[in-house]
């Protein structure tokens, strides 16, 4: 049993996953359990039964909706919408075995727009999103109206002070090249 | 000029799909002369996409935020409930975890602030003015108006972070309209999820889950729906119309942010407001009741 992907897990999420009885009160309350495979209680216990390989194949870590319904009922204080974040970093860093790749493009492109524009272009991100997926056509019916109201917008202000968000990206990276952070 | 003053975050969405919604709080503030001046050159906070695969990041680029509004005079005023949970979360982690605060100073090679307070609008109206300011300032109540006061997500939740109000029966968006002269109804979604993450990834999730909401709201006999996050309003609002087609039903609910209710009752005309702005058209309602 791999213990070390248990710890990082804790770790990163500065929860303990043996803190679960199995009560059941997070999938009871989860919006998005119907979506998932494995819902939240279960995610929990297989990482106690060292089994993270099954979570991180699926699909269910990428359809939380970080809502923190589990987190807020929890009667031991498992802060699961924290452990949820761990697991999809650690997936992410292996490359995501995922079969969920949609919600993983919308977060890589979220985040290469906070690196290049400093701020998130709601019109360029959705345009991105549907070449990249190869779907053209998704949602455009809602895009004439959202330009008629105002609410695309072609050209934004720019950020003055860019260069520091490029630094902080780099520093990171930088910092877990080292072995200084996770 | 009172003495109120604020650092404001308005974040991504408000300077886009949310447009009415920066543009509401900024008239609604100068009417209840309340200062507001945006923190410059301020970057996004990251929102969920951030925490959810990398929480250095998250936290750094909070950090940032954090230690560009101290420049500014105030607390800090956050319109987006999203904006708001980072920053709060953000503050809490970095407060409870040395090692973890250590490495966003190297990240952002800068002293955390974490002295300073952020608060969402809602807030700043319910606590900081008060109720019974905010009442007084009312000079067209919105006698009639049904309103279902839908909290989403992250405004109350989890427990320990935001601190706004009872993560489980709030009452603080009720309390704020109700000062403006509406009335509220008990509903049964209110803090349910409307699947904000998804809206461009699995826009099926968000279908399901947003009609639940409206047929909620319906049920209870709201008029309209009042939030106070871009984000639940996208989906409210701007993708009703499609949710009415899937679910081949009708559900007609403007959906306003609380800044244009609580504008309206203070005397602001739709051109301060933005309701022109707004998908679901809020003129009729607005006419039937004499509130337009």
């Amino acid at each position: 049993m791999d213990v070390d992907f248990v710890r990082k897990v804790e770790a990163l999420s500065d929860t303990s996953v043996r803190r679960c009885f199995q009560c059941g009160k997070c999938s009871a309350g989860c919006p998005m359990a119907t979506f998932m495979e494995h819902p939240p209680n279960r995610v929990v216990r297989l990482l106690q039964l060292g089994q993270w390989q099954r979570i991180l194949a699926g699909r269910s870590i990428w359809y939380c909706a970080s809502c923190e319904t589990c987190s807020t009922r929890c009667p031991n204080k498992v802060h699961l919408a924290s452990i949820m974040d761990a697991l999809r970093k650690l997936s992410w860093d292996a490359e995501g075995p995922s079969k969920e790749s949609y919600v993983q493009l919308a977060n890589k492109l979220f985040l290469q727009n906070i690196r290049t524009y400093g701020r998130q272009y709601e019109m360029r991100l959705a345009a991105v999103f549907n070449v990249k997926s190869g779907q053209f056509l998704k949602d455009m019916m809602l895009g004439p109206k959202l330009f008629a109201k105002g609410k695309l917008k072609m050209f934004h202000s720019k950020n003055k002070n860019l260069a520091e968000i490029e630094k902080i990206f780099s520093r990171i990276e930088d910092m877990r090249k080292k072995g200084e952070a996770l | 000029m009172s003495d109120l003053k604020y650092a404001y975050y308005p974040g991504c969405s408000l300077h886009a799909s949310a447009g009415e919604y920066d543009l509401s709080t900024r008239e609604l503030f100068k009417k209840l002369d309340i200062g507001l001046t945006e923190i410059p050159d301020w970057f996004c906070c990251g929102a969920t996409p951030a925490h959810n695969v990398d929480e250095l990041l998250s936290l750094s680029l909070c950090a940032k935020n954090l230690e560009l509004a101290d420049a500014v005079e105030g607390d800090v005023a956050v319109a987006c409930a999203s904006c708001f949970s980072r920053l709060k979360f953000t503050q809490h982690i970095l407060e409870e975890n040395p090692a973890k605060r250590k490495q966003v100073e190297q990240a952002i090679d800068a002293p955390v602030k974490l002295d300073g307070k952020v608060k969402h609008l809602l807030e700043i109206l319910a606590k900081d003015l008060g109720l019974e300011k905010l009442a007084a300032s009312v000079n067209k109540p919105l006698a009639g108006l049904k309103v279902a006061c839908y909290y989403g997500c992250l405004l109350t939740r989890p427990t320990d972070v935001p601190n706004l109000d009872c993560p489980e029966a709030p009452t603080i968006m009720e309390r704020v309209i109700e000062a403006a002269g509406a009335e509220t109804v008990a509903w049964s979604h209110r803090l349910e999820c409307c699947g904000a993450n998804f809206t461009l990834s699995r826009p099926g999730v968000v279908i399901q889950l947003t009609n639940a909401i409206l047929d909620s709201a319906k049920a209870a006999g709201a008029d309209c729906i009042m939030v106070g996050c871009p984000l639940c309003h996208g989906n409210l609002d701007i993708r009703q119309k499609e949710i009415e087609g899937v679910y081949q039903t009708s559900y007609n609910l403007p959906v306003f942010y609380l800044t244009q209710l609580v504008g309206l009752s203070v005397g602001l005309g739709a051109d301060k407001l933005g309701l022109d702005a707004m998908i679901v058209n809020p003129t009729p309602l607005l006419k039937e009741k004499q509130l337009l």
